[in-house]
């Protein structure tokens, strides 16, 4: 359901200060279908979706191909947004992981997974929202050299590297329930030195 | 609070990082449902994965905001779920085939897409064959969806039916069969993209018992070509040998 908590103006989802915190509200007027409300959702959130996209399946194309499929999806899907259940980066970012993964376990990808350079010159829009990207950077590296590295390796690869954790227990060559266990207790004391609150 | 379900448990971080896979990942998300304390460690796990996500990110490709914003205005939104069905996680893109949302394939046609699309999931059996099955899914959905898509229908002359959805803009076509006659193990159904100089294979039509084909992405059609299946010995051959079954214009 699309009902924005209490505290956000459901008349105004415009941007807030900071940039993010009216994601929400701005994902409920998308699911009325407000075209300007996507455009603004576009702009917060199409960097980190192409970067996560990039960090993932590497290669430009595709990753720009997903990227486009998911923002087309966040238009498509944003009345199964539901505030209550998280936050509205949590919602469109999970899409944007979970296609990016789906992509390189597809054997086609798995080919041409290799990485190119590649980027486009960096725009004046873009600029801010990198700038809160590196921000967010430096507090997930800062946080990550807090855990055991068992625990960094296991989450980096299974959420850069887009591996199952089968996959990471052998590249690391542990037991699988040891890393079922160290992605489990890495993400809580990520979530824990991050102060993530939900 | 069984063993089972202590061990579902450990998963909540596999699942925020999506490294969940097949029958594991099934069967945790049915846990889900039932296991409120798992949902929540679930929420704020992911949660923090979305700040990994978060600080990944690079300046989007240029011409990248005006295609999407352009899609967006010709795609029609999903209606809300009501809060029974509401799905405690979002959407799984790509897990079910995607809804085909052009009017272009008409009546006749959506049938035999729909059936497409249902063939390649059907026949994936493993995690591998599912991925694969998956990437030909993409291919197959971009030419149902593409604007002009068209769907041409004939007999073949030796029996059965042969369904071909063109796209002429794109040059690609998915083609299927349906009923028809088994072959003896030495031979097989090929299918060519026949042009005026040459005729290209565009791969072997695998048959099921049922004489159902599993669908065939054919590319690089120009205006004029046909589409043609011929019977050729096992593994198919470089040229077709011998007069087609049946042969489809290409041109929509």
């Amino acid at each position: 359901m699309s009902t924005p908590p209490e505290s956000r103006q459901q008349d105004s989802p415009g941007r807030g200060e900071g940039g993010r915190q009216d994601l929400a509200a701005l994902l409920c007027a998308v699911a009325r279908g407000d075209h300007s409300a996507f455009e603004t959702v576009y702009d917060q959130l199409a960097g980190p979706v192409y970067g996560v996209a990039r960090k993932v399946i590497r290669d430009p194309a595709q990753s720009e191909e997903v990227a486009q499929e998911v923002m087309l999806e966040v238009w498509r899907t944003a009345s199964r947004f539901d505030a209550a259940k998280g936050s509205g980066v949590a919602w469109v970012m999970t899409i944007a992981h979970r296609r990016a993964v789906d992509r390189v376990r597809s054997e086609s990808a798995a080919t041409a997974r290799e990485q190119k350079v590649a980027l486009g010159p960096v725009s004046g829009e873009d600029v801010a929202e990198l700038a809160e990207a590196a921000l967010d950077r430096q507090r997930v590296r800062r946080c990550l050299g807090t855990l055991t590295s068992l625990q960094a390796e296991s989450v980096t690869l299974a959420y850069y590297g887009g591996y199952t954790y089968p996959q990471v227990a052998e590249l690391l060559g542990v037991a699988l329930g040891t890393v079922k266990t160290r992605i489990r207790d890495g993400l809580i004391r990520m979530r824990d030195c991050m102060e993530v609150t939900w | 609070m069984n063993l089972r379900r202590d061990v579902l448990h450990l998963l909540t971080g596999a699942y925020a990082a999506d490294a969940l896979t097949g029958a594991e990942l099934a069967e945790f998300e049915r846990h889900l449902h039932q296991c409120p304390s798992c949902a929540e460690e679930v929420r704020g796990l992911r949660e923090t994965a979305a700040r990994f996500g978060m600080a990944t990110a690079i300046a989007s490709p240029p011409g990248m905001r005006r295609q999407v914003l352009a899609a967006a205005s010709r795609t029609r939104q999903l209606p809300p779920a009501g809060r029974k069905l509401a799905a405690l996680s979002a959407p799984r893109p790509d897990r079910r085939p995607r809804p085909l949302p052009r009017p272009v394939i008409a009546a006749a046609g959506t049938a035999a897409a729909a059936a497409i699309v249902a063939l390649a999931v059907l026949q994936a059996n493993t995690q591998h064959q599912l991925d694969q099955a998956q990437a030909r899914n993409r291919a197959i959905a971009a030419v149902l969806a593409a604007p002009d898509a068209s769907v041409e229908s004939s007999r073949t002359t030796v029996g059965g039916t042969v369904t071909a959805v063109i796209s002429a803009r794109d040059g690609e076509a998915v083609v299927t069969a349906a009923r028809l006659p088994a072959l003896p193990g030495a031979m097989v159904y090929q299918l060519w993209v026949i042009g005026a100089a040459d005729a290209r294979s565009a791969g072997l039509l695998p048959l099921s018992s049922t004489g159902v084909s599993s669908p065939v992405l054919a590319g690089d059609l120009r205006p004029g070509d046909h589409l043609g299946i011929t019977i050729e010995p096992a593994g198919g051959t470089a040229k077709p040998t011998t007069t087609p079954v049946v042969l489809v214009t290409a041109e929509a």
